[in-house]
């Protein structure tokens, strides 16, 4: 028994949107990729699931995976959700990932490099274009291998074959896009002559942290509610 | 920021100790459970860095062996929840004990204790700059070697190159042969025409 009992009064249904994001700022990246708008005035979170027709339950299942480092789903809390929205959800992550993160990073990037002998600068850029290419890579292979396959699974009435095996290609893949994001973070820290951009590499490290705690809160969405959430297909059909 | 989980079958122990841990501002109680299911479940997933459990959660055959239970939790600290007679061999496997008769002041300590072994681990080293037989591995790998070449060249054995590149990774924060590249050549000890 878990035996938080405040877990269920934080980011509740009735808690106003403002609050919770001035609580926990990185419901901010969470609410565009559900199509909810900012500039919501003093509306609550059930009001504005409602208006954007948003499962409630799932919203509640995103934020406090994104905002609750010890929070994990319970049966009950993952039945109420449906797999295709949480697919859905983590389309229009890697989505936002592709068209605004990563472009975001590479220009600034760029731009912070351009004092810095081309040498040396051209390495780190490289670096940079391998490791995007490796997250495009992964992303597609999710998109087109790994949640296709869920879909059917969740469709069949009797599966004919696990799906848990997937877990841990999941789970190996998401290490090696943290491990290489943190190698460029250590670069940028630590090995980049101190009179190169020093302003603009602030604001780049900053924008990085986030984007890596982004990442991170992705692969959990991934380990804390869809393997758990087939897990529980799993036993209901062996019963 | 030290993450402690607590496993404690009696829930007005647990709950007593959750309180007293609350009060000690570099903790912070990341899991709470009364049965192993659930943190046998969860624990790799949360990663604490200290596991206050009780022992008799566990078969008497079990509690000899508690640490391998854990093993692919290689950085965790058991400490033990003592309700009852514990044999003394069983205690060694602990950071530390608490007792029941315990006051806050002794259990305040035993959790630094505990806690401050785990920061001397962290720190060990960490701030030396690279070691030239480091630097030497560095661009042996930069160049593309496999470890078994690198000791050939280097004179050395392969665990030794093993452990000179655990120590590089640890260092420099840095774990790809690719950005150790780019390290390498950003600090001169490797031009960039020597890469393969």
């Amino acid at each position: 028994m878990n035996n938080f009992s405040d877990l269920s009064s934080r980011l509740s249904p009735k808690m106003k949107m403002a609050d919770a994001i001035n609580q926990y700022h990185s419901l901010l990246t969470v609410l565009p990729r559900l199509g909810i708008p900012l500039g919501f005035g003093e509306k609550s979170v059930e009001q504005l699931c409602e208006e954007h027709r948003v499962s409630l339950p799932l919203f509640t299942l995103i934020a406090r995976v994104y905002c609750l480092e010890d929070y994990f789903p319970t049966a009950n809390e993952l039945q109420q959700c449906r797999m295709s929205d949480i697919l859905q959800y983590l389309v229009h992550s890697h989505k936002d990932y592709l068209e605004n993160k990563l472009p975001h990073i590479e220009h600034h990037l760029n731009t912070l490099l351009e004092p810095m002998d081309r040498k040396y600068s051209t390495l780190i850029t490289n670096f940079y274009a391998e490791f995007r290419k490796e997250v495009e890579k992964h992303f597609r292979y999710e998109e087109e291998v790994i949640f296709p396959y869920l879909r059917q699974f969740i469709s069949e009435e009797e599966a004919t074959e696990s799906a848990s095996y997937q877990k841990s290609t999941f789970h190996q893949q998401h290490d090696d896009i943290e491990d290489t994001l943190n190698d460029l973070i250590n670069l940028l820290l630590k090995y980049i002559p101190a009179e190169i951009s020093p302003a603009e590499r602030v604001d780049m490290l900053l924008d990085m942290y986030a984007f890596s705690n982004d990442i991170a809160k992705h692969s959990m969405m991934e380990d804390r509610i869809l393997v758990p959430y087939i897990q529980l297909l799993e036993s209901k059909r062996h019963d | 920021m030290t993450k402690i989980a607590i496993a404690e079958p009696s829930s007005m122990l647990r709950i007593g100790l959750e309180q007293m841990l609350r009060e000690l501002p570099e903790a912070e109680i990341i899991f709470s459970t009364d049965n192993l299911n659930s943190l046998y479940s969860r624990i790799n997933a949360i990663r604490p860095d200290v596991l206050i459990v009780n022992p008799l959660l566990f078969d008497y055959a079990k509690r000899a062996t508690l640490r391998a239970e854990f093993e692919q939790l290689s950085n965790l600290r058991l400490v033990g929840l003592v309700s009852s007679y514990l044999e003394s061999q069983h205690q060694r496997q602990f950071a530390g004990i608490i007792e029941l008769n315990d006051d806050f002041q002794r259990i305040k300590s035993t959790i630094h204790q505990v806690v401050n072994t785990i920061h001397a681990d962290d720190e060990e080293a960490d701030t030396a700059p690279l070691s030239d037989r480091e630097k030497d591995v560095l661009v042996c790998l930069s160049k593309g070697l496999k470890n078994n070449e690198i000791a050939d060249q280097l004179n050395i054995s392969v665990h030794t190159v093993i452990t000179h590149r655990k120590n590089i990774v640890r260092k420099t924060g840095i774990k790809s042969v690719a950005a150790l590249t780019v390290y390498a050549i950003l600090n001169n000890l490797i031009e960039e025409k020597d890469i393969i």
